[in-house]
């Protein structure tokens, strides 16, 4: 892993993850608005139980044990499938249409633009270590049955929470990632494991 | 044998003698006094509308051997009103406490029995031995949207009660306040003071969780404050000072992304440097010290640049002249 611990790639590493902290915090802060908009809008309940199939939870046990390579993988599956959560919401959005709603849609679509490029970002971090950028799988998993529209703006709720829970997550684990290497010269937790 | 007997403040209590028939001749005596056959019916005690003061050890003995036929232990007391209850995390993401006291006492023993519930988990929260009302719950996921729901009970033998919290892992983070705030003149900068402070210790990984802070200052005769947020560092110049004026100064921390203000922290006073004078007085200076009547004056430890040489009023009183504001305050204590 020689180019992954020359210094101009721990230079790079530690630009990118700066780069990404501040994405990662103008996306939440966006998401957090969206949110307060989407439950107005929508006539929900903030505070309503949400079910979450599908949706990429951001709570994760023992996160400070995870390796860098870890870290980058998990938000990597994670922004992609939000990618695919949030373009739906769109296009159920853009069926539901009324004019009260063109705002909300447009701050989606901006939101959707925001994880489109944090997720390339990642591609990049992971490109940086010399790492196989996981493709996206061709099938994909299967569509979601179609929800009535009540229960779309309750999907649309958890999507939301768990977006805004992840893009604190991302801060969290960039910071972790652009930590100097211990001793050993070797990338801290972006060495392969053991 | 001895055994406490609980009852409710304002309760009527009948008291039998053991198995001493009603009409049986006895005494009964509370802590060791005798009491008023006023109170008795037959060989029974009658305490109308008890309150905390009839507390005590009440004894009967037969009349005519003094053999003891009856003892207890008389508490009166309240049942358990509904308990207060706070959850924070100042130490995040390690874990969260918990801590809860009752909003009027019970004058009798209570327990308390916290349960922590994580979506469909129970939690353990462990006790601490100091505080005594108070827990701590290590995380076991982070970044979850599941809420967490803290039950407390407090049960007596008057009664229970209980109370419910519920919150999510970012709402109760809440950093202590910093620590080591030091503020400091400037050499050669009349409008300036150099404030610098810590990380508070209880926070376990600052690095990772960074913090950012906010300042404020006044001048002590002043009522409003100056704001300053500061996204990084432990230090900060204030360049606005107005020359010569004391400040008090306190510093907030929260963590960069989540939760809530810390406290303020314990603040600290400081005066920005001021010029030797050249001329000892002027009219106005002798009017605002002339009253000091203190020649054993303390300075607070950050702040004075006193030249001893500036020497103001009746012989016998040295004080300094950029101090003048506060000695007239002190002066007005001592009169």
């Amino acid at each position: 892993m020689a180019a992954a611990d020359s210094p101009s790639a721990a230079l790079r590493r530690r630009d990118l993850c700066s780069r990404g902290i501040r994405l990662a915090g103008k996306m939440r802060a966006d998401v957090v608005d969206l949110l307060d908009a989407y439950v107005e809008q929508q006539g929900l309940d903030a505070s309503a139980s949400v079910a979450v199939e599908g949706v990429p939870l951001a709570a994760v046990e023992r996160w400070d044990e995870q390796t860098g390579t870890q870290r980058l993988l998990e938000n990597l599956a994670a922004y992609r499938a939000f990618r695919a959560l949030l373009a739906q919401m769109l296009e159920e959005q853009r069926e539901q249409l009324g004019e009260a709603d063109a705002g909300l849609g447009r701050a989606l679509a901006a939101v959707l633009l925001q994880v489109s490029a944090f997720a390339y970002h990642l591609e990049e971090l992971l490109r940086l270590e010399s790492r196989g950028v996981p493709g996206e799988e061709e099938d994909g998993p299967p569509p979601p049955p179609r929800l009535g529209l009540f229960e779309q703006k309750l999907r649309g709720l958890g999507v939301l929470r768990e977006l805004a829970q992840w893009a604190v997550r991302s801060v969290r684990d960039l910071r972790q990632l652009a930590k100097p290497s211990p001793a050993t010269g070797a990338a801290p937790a972006l060495a392969e494991s053991p | 044998d001895s055994h406490p007997q609980y009852e409710r403040v304002g309760a009527d209590v009948t008291m039998k003698c053991g198995s001493m028939d009603w009409d049986a001749a006895v005494t009964w005596t509370v802590n060791g006094t005798d009491i008023d056959e006023s109170h008795l019916n037959g060989s029974y005690l009658i305490l109308k509308n008890v309150n905390l003061s009839q507390s005590g050890q009440y004894s009967c003995y037969e009349g005519s051997s003094w053999h003891l036929k009856y003892q207890t232990y008389l508490r009166v007391g309240t049942p358990p009103k509904e308990p207060v209850l706070m959850c924070r995390s100042n130490n995040y993401p390690k874990g969260f406490y918990c801590s809860w006291h009752l909003p009027t006492p019970t004058y009798i023993p209570n327990t308390f029995n916290i349960s922590v519930i994580h979506g469909t988990k129970d939690m353990v929260c462990e006790k601490d031995a100091v505080p005594k009302n108070r827990c701590h719950i290590r995380y076991l996921q982070l970044f979850s949207t599941v809420k967490y729901k803290v039950t407390l009970t407090v049960t007596n033998a008057l009664g229970k009660n209980f109370t419910t919290l519920t919150f999510d892992e970012f709402a109760i983070v809440k950093p202590d306040p910093p620590e080591s705030v030091v503020a400091k003149p400037v050499p050669n900068n009349p409008r300036r003071l150099e404030v610098s402070w810590q990380n508070p210790s209880s926070w376990p990984d600052p690095e990772s969780f960074p913090l950012k802070f906010f300042l404020r200052y006044r001048p002590l005769i002043l009522d409003t404050w100056q704001h300053v947020e500061l996204s990084d560092g432990t230090s900060h110049t204030i360049t606005d000072a107005y020359a010569g004026k004391e400040y008090i100064i306190q510093v907030a921390a929260k963590d960069n992304d989540i939760g809530t203000w810390s406290d303020w922290s314990v603040a600290v006073h400081a005066t920005p440097w001021t010029e030797e004078p050249k001329h000892l007085t002027t009219e106005a200076q002798i009017t605002e010290t002339t009253s000091a009547s203190t020649s054993s004056f303390m300075a607070p430890p950050t702040t004075k640049i006193c030249d001893k040489g500036a020497v103001v009023g009746s012989g016998a009183v040295a004080v300094c002249w950029t101090a003048g504001l506060v000695v007239a305050a002190y002066s007005v204590l001592f009169i």
